[in-house]
């Protein structure tokens, strides 16, 4: 596995520090910190009800969070939408994956960044559907994805097709962090391990990528560094090679807090 | 460690890539089969008519005549649906722009129940902006009820239905006004290029900007992904509430110009018809391949539904049959066009299930693997 690029003079792509969240009387998030590097990928783990979506949620833009600060390549930030995150280069791979299944490949990609034609025709509102095509079509070949045709409705993709469309357009418009929530938990073994596979070649372009997973023998292969969340606390944070399943899972349920 | 990811493309991707693209072609046809069936209506009312008058050009005119408003509803109702939305006031908003249309011709002067006026131009000009005026703001109270209260779209308009009728109503005490300046049944309701009455004409050339809006903007791409998932295009970072009013505004628009047509034909307006006129709209949408669920749109399946509604009613009149059975044979090419759709849809997804990596949980073949 690659080593943690941990060069301390490069700002993380992404960071979010003693994050706090409260819904009502509902201590969601406690305090949560996480800081992924560029080209560094990170597992976000926690049990059901740890504050792992908040978290993310926050970090997105989708929560605004009640103390702490979220800073996007060393620059403090305050996302009051996800259009705000991704304005600065922030995207995010939903476990939905927020396809629309009547719209061709490249019309999702593209979907909220259409590019319009040159000229008159562009001001009228014509899109630059060849354009697009192509340029969707080398960014899917850089990640090598294949897919039979980009004008086909993703309706018509499988699941680890459609799987890698998301990540293809979260990438595309992303040039800080891409968030990964449960990218596997839809996907069958061999379509999972390809998904981990594409999470490198996303990280490998220089992007953090953050990934939330359940799945935890994979994705502690496939990462860098894990982050673990208890009760809306960040834990533990530990190098993914100095780390085994069992201690995971002991950190997920507070054992070390009890201990301590 | 290396970027090479394969996302499976097998030997049978490749196969599915033909069958795909037939059975793609196939699904777009709803259009082109509505299109054949008024082709064959039109061949076989011909023939069987006496002195096959159905074939006539003064009876291809009164087709023209008869679905012209038919269709500006439709065409309105087509954007809505595209966008999972469904705006049953159209009639009511076409009613209620035709009497504020009215209204200004008589405050004008350009009105006489007794007797013969024409001229007015300048009435006529501002009664058409106010029946514009009226639509648009019909739309607009619609998509605020929709997006603002998230009252449905169905309730939403089933309640503007209602209370847009209810005001035309009291406007006009129940009672149709008569005597319009007869210029503009002159120079626009009835005016005609070559066969085509000039409104049939606007509504084409609506109908095509609609249809090139739908397919080749970034507009029309947003507003299939509304229909798809709405969900997805929100987080796309599209303003999705902004856009369904949007939507609301421009079929609320065609309403009311739907309104001016009907005063500029008939010089006089209908407060108690044109009631079922967006579930006769909704239908032609409909038995276009228009999918109620959104996503998924054809202008030209719209046009060629309207048609065969006007088709069958008009052949049938000419056949001397009571037109009532026209009623019962479009309803029936209804529920025929649905099940087809769905048919067709239901064969198309198990195709792609049958190739083995369509369930997502199901756990591919290993062969599948494309190593670099």
């Amino acid at each position: 596995m690659t080593a943690t690029p941990s060069v301390p003079e490069v700002p993380p792509a992404i960071a979010g520090s003693h994050l706090s969240k409260q819904f009502g009387s509902v201590q969601a998030l406690v305090d949560a910190s996480v800081s992924v590097q560029p080209g560094e990928v990170v597992a976000l783990v926690g049990d059901n009800g740890a504050g792992k979506s908040t978290f993310l949620n926050c970090l997105i833009g989708v929560h605004q969070p009640d103390s702490g600060e979220i800073t996007v390549k060393g620059q403090p930030v305050q996302f009051s939408s996800v259009r705000d995150a991704q304005r600065l280069g922030v995207d995010c791979v939903y476990q939905d994956l927020a396809l629309a299944p009547d719209l061709s490949v490249v019309d999702n990609m593209y979907l909220g960044h259409e590019v319009h034609q040159r000229g008159l025709r562009g001001r009228l509102g014509l899109l630059a559907r060849r354009e697009m095509i192509e340029r969707a079509d080398d960014q899917l070949r850089s990640l090598s994805i294949t897919l039979p045709s980009l004008r086909v409705p993703v309706r018509e993709l499988s699941g680890g097709q459609r799987q890698a469309v998301a990540v293809a357009r979260a990438v595309m418009w992303a040039s800080s962090a891409v968030f990964m929530d449960e990218p596997t938990a839809a996907l069958g073994a061999r379509q999972s391990e390809i998904v981990c596979e594409l999470m490198r070649a996303v990280a490998a372009r220089g992007l953090g990528v953050l990934v939330v997973s359940h799945d935890l023998p994979r994705i502690l292969k496939v990462a860098d560094r894990v982050s673990i969340l208890w009760r809306g606390r960040t834990v533990r944070e530990a190098d993914a090679r100095d780390v085994s399943v069992p201690d995971i899972v002991a950190a997920m349920v507070g054992y070390h807090e009890d201990v301590a | 460690m290396a970027a090479a990811v394969a996302v499976p493309e097998d030997d049978r991707a490749v196969r599915r890539g033909r069958v795909g693209t037939a059975l793609a072609g196939l699904a777009k046809s709803s259009a082109f089969t509505i299109f054949l069936i008024d082709v064959g209506l039109i061949i076989l009312f011909t023939a069987v008519s006496p002195g096959n008058r159905f074939g006539s050009l003064q009876n291809f005119e009164s087709l023209m005549y008869y679905s012209m408003v038919a269709l500006l509803l439709a065409l309105g109702m087509t954007i809505v649906v595209a966008a999972e939305m469904i705006d049953l006031s159209l009639g009511a908003n076409l009613i209620l722009s035709s009497v504020f249309g009215v209204i200004v011709l008589e405050q004008m002067g350009a009105t006489s129940p007794d007797g013969v006026v024409s001229g007015h131009v300048d009435a006529i000009i501002v009664a058409l902006l106010t029946c514009l005026a009226t639509g648009l703001a019909f739309g607009f109270i619609n998509g605020l009820l929709i997006t603002k209260l998230g009252v449905t779209s169905l309730i939403a308009t089933l309640g503007t239905l209602s209370i847009g009728t209810g005001i035309a109503l009291v406007l006009t005490n129940g009672t149709d006004r008569y005597g319009l300046t007869s210029t503009m049944q002159d120079e626009f309701g009835i005016k005609q290029l070559g066969p085509f009455p000039v409104p049939m004409l606007l509504a084409l050339a609506i109908a095509l900007i609609l249809s090139v809006v739908l397919r080749y903007t970034a507009f029309g791409t947003r507003t299939l992904a509304i229909g798809s998932n709405p969900i997805a295009a929100q987080r796309a970072g599209i303003r999705v509430d902004r856009h369904r009013i949007i939507l609301l505004m421009i079929s609320g628009l065609l309403a009311g110009l739907a309104g001016f047509v009907d005063l500029s034909v008939y010089l006089q307006t209908a407060v108690t018809s044109h009631v079922l006129d967006p579930l006769n709209a909704l239908t032609a949408v409909v038995i276009g391949g228009t999918a109620l669920t959104g996503g998924r749109a054809s202008i030209a399946g719209t046009i060629w539904g309207c048609f065969l509604a006007a088709i069958l009613l008009n052949g049938l009149i000419v056949l001397g049959i009571t037109s009532f059975y026209q009623q019962i044979a479009t309803g029936a090419i209804l529920i025929a066009a649905v099940a087809l759709d769905h048919f067709r849809t239901t064969r198309r997804l198990r195709v792609i299930r049958d190739r083995g990596d369509g369930g997502a949980q199901k756990a591919p073949s290993p062969n599948n693997q494309k190593e670099q």
